[in-house]
């Protein structure tokens, strides 16, 4: 749940607290919250006195900046290039197959059990077969994170198609529509909000599948990175591409986000759905 | 289609791919590279029998327990700041939501720095989990608590002491119960991915703490026993699917008003 979805919800507990606070105030909070974060960071990093146990905050902002020049731009291109296959792949796959159980129910009696045997193996599960299947290098993550990108977009297409009110099909179907123009017209836009909230949630997985898969399975991306330096030591570097790692899922968490609540500005379950 | 077939169609369609798996791998002739199904069963009677695979199991399910523990003795307190002051929610949140997506397991060259190689580190993977799904569940049921129940309960007396007791922990339990549902599945999904890559990355003196993750480290880098490593996937996805019976239960006889 981000600012923007709780803002339009009912604030009871906080309604008090907002008044008391300046206006102009707001923006910093966030501001304050991390220098508060930063601060404390460098104190223990003062206190511990070991640059390679805890690297203060200065030396992980230079270091993050001189990786700009180095190994970043290609370990990023790396990992999105990961990502982008197997999370594409991932979304092909499960909405293919929740449309197929959709149409045909003998596709869906089959499937289905098959998904809800598969989902509780998670991704990582899968990484040492997926080692032996693909040996160290771009098919573990790729692997990893089309199998992980699977079940969330699978789940929610298939019951968001299932929960499309039945009154709308027929007053369609009464009207006169064929029944392609019904899929494309009442059955899509009414399904899309769930559907785009189980993209999101396989990015979120995904993201994580990718990260465990580069660590232990790869020989490039941010995950396969954090290790290489370690073998050095240079913690500072380790801990800036970990903090890249988290700044680039949450710029592409941002990113669906916002084309969820936009494209979907008109349905409530747009806001909803993500829970 | 009906009910009947519904229920039974998928039972002979399963019995006849795990029969087609298990001749193309006896045909193929490379039982030591394939995995299928007898052998999975073997193996599973080989390590329930001499005892590795209990000991791995619950070593690894102790780590998620504690993990998971900790994860909530500093979620739900933070959340219930971030619930009730809206000051704290937007300062935390931005905060909160980029170190969420720090997938736990990246951090695990400084844990190993931090808190050694015995099984610390890898508790520390879980305790980061779990972590998040409690913050994000508790406060969104603080924020959800009606006002007007809150309104009812002073205007009849109740000083905040009793408002909390009486109307907001009961009122915001179930969702934080989802909450907990949620970071111990993300729990037991770190701990293996812990297991696994100190398992796979540190190689000396790495026999120390023993889970279900370096077992299936060294049955397929030691062993090469691919039977062994379908056991543990299976294995692991039963444990995930036990725990979300539990939980649900749990929630079920906790909150039985929901």
């Amino acid at each position: 749940m981000n600012g923007a979805q709780n803002s339009a919800a009912p604030l009871p507990m906080a309604a008090r607290a907002v008044g008391s606070w300046p206006r102009y105030l707001r923006h910093f909070e966030f501001v304050l919250a991390l220098a508060v974060v930063v601060g404390v960071w460098q104190m223990v990093s003062t206190t511990v006195n070991n640059k390679t146990m805890v690297p203060p905050p200065l030396l992980v902002l230079q270091a993050w900046i001189s990786l700009w020049s180095e190994t970043l731009p290609s370990d990023i291109a790396a990992s999105l290039v990961h990502l982008g296959l197997g999370y594409g792949l991932g979304i092909a796959t499960g909405l293919l197959l929740a449309l197929l159980a959709a149409r045909f129910a003998l596709v869906e009696v089959l499937v289905d059990p098959v998904v809800e045997i598969l989902r509780p193996i998670s991704a990582i599960a899968w990484i040492p077969i997926a080692i032996l299947m693909f040996g160290i290098g771009r098919g573990v993550p790729i692997f990893l994170i089309f199998y992980a990108a699977i079940f969330p977009v699978f789940i929610n297409t298939l019951s968001g198609i299932k929960q499309v009110d039945p009154r709308l099909v027929q007053a369609a179907h009464m009207l006169g529509a064929s029944r392609r123009m019904i899929v494309t017209h009442v059955v899509m836009p009414a399904a899309l909000p769930i559907i785009l909230a189980g993209a999101r949630l396989s990015l979120g997985v995904s993201w994580m599948a990718m990260v465990a898969a580069e660590l232990t399975g790869a020989d490039s991306g941010l995950g396969w990175r954090i290790f290489w330096y370690q073998e050095f030591f240079a913690m500072d570097k380790v801990m800036a591409v970990i903090l890249t790692i988290g700044v680039l899922g949450y710029i592409f968490d941002s990113l669906l986000r916002f084309v969820q609540a936009h494209i979907t500005r008109w349905s409530p379950d747009g806001a909803e759905a993500d829970r | 289609m009906t009910d009947v077939q519904r229920r039974w169609l998928p039972l002979p369609f399963f019995a006849a791919l795990l029969l087609l798996w298990e001749v193309a791998v006896r045909q193929s002739g490379q039982l030591t590279l394939y995995p299928y199904p007898s052998g999975v069963i073997v193996a599973a009677i080989r390590t329930i029998g001499d005892g590795s695979l209990l000991a791995a199991t619950s070593g690894s399910l102790y780590r998620v327990l504690l993990g998971f523990l900790i994860g909530g003795l500093l979620g739900i307190p933070l959340g219930l700041l971030m619930g009730s002051l809206q000051p704290v929610n937007r300062a935390m949140s931005p905060l909160i939501d980029s170190l969420r997506s720090i997938a736990p397991i990246a951090w695990i060259p400084m844990a190993l720095l931090w808190l050694g190689i015995r099984g610390n580190a890898a508790l520390f993977i879980v305790a980061y989990a779990a972590f998040f799904p409690f913050v994000l569940n508790t406060t969104q049921a603080v924020r959800l608590i009606d006002r007007k129940l809150v309104n009812a309960a002073r205007a009849l007396g109740a000083n905040r002491a009793l408002v909390v007791r009486a109307v907001i922990l009961p009122g915001s339990l179930p969702t934080i119960l989802t909450g907990a549902r949620i970071s111990l599945a993300f729990a037991w999904g770190a701990i293996i991915a812990a297991e696994l890559a100190m398992g796979i990355k540190v190689t000396q003196g790495g026999s120390g703490a023993v889970g279900l993750g370096q077992l299936m480290v060294s049955t397929l880098y030691i062993r090469r026993d691919v039977n062994g490593l379908v056991l543990y996937m299976i294995v692991v996805g039963v444990i995930s699917l036990l725990i979300d019976l539990v939980m649900r239960r749990l929630q079920h006889n906790l909150t039985p008003w929901r």
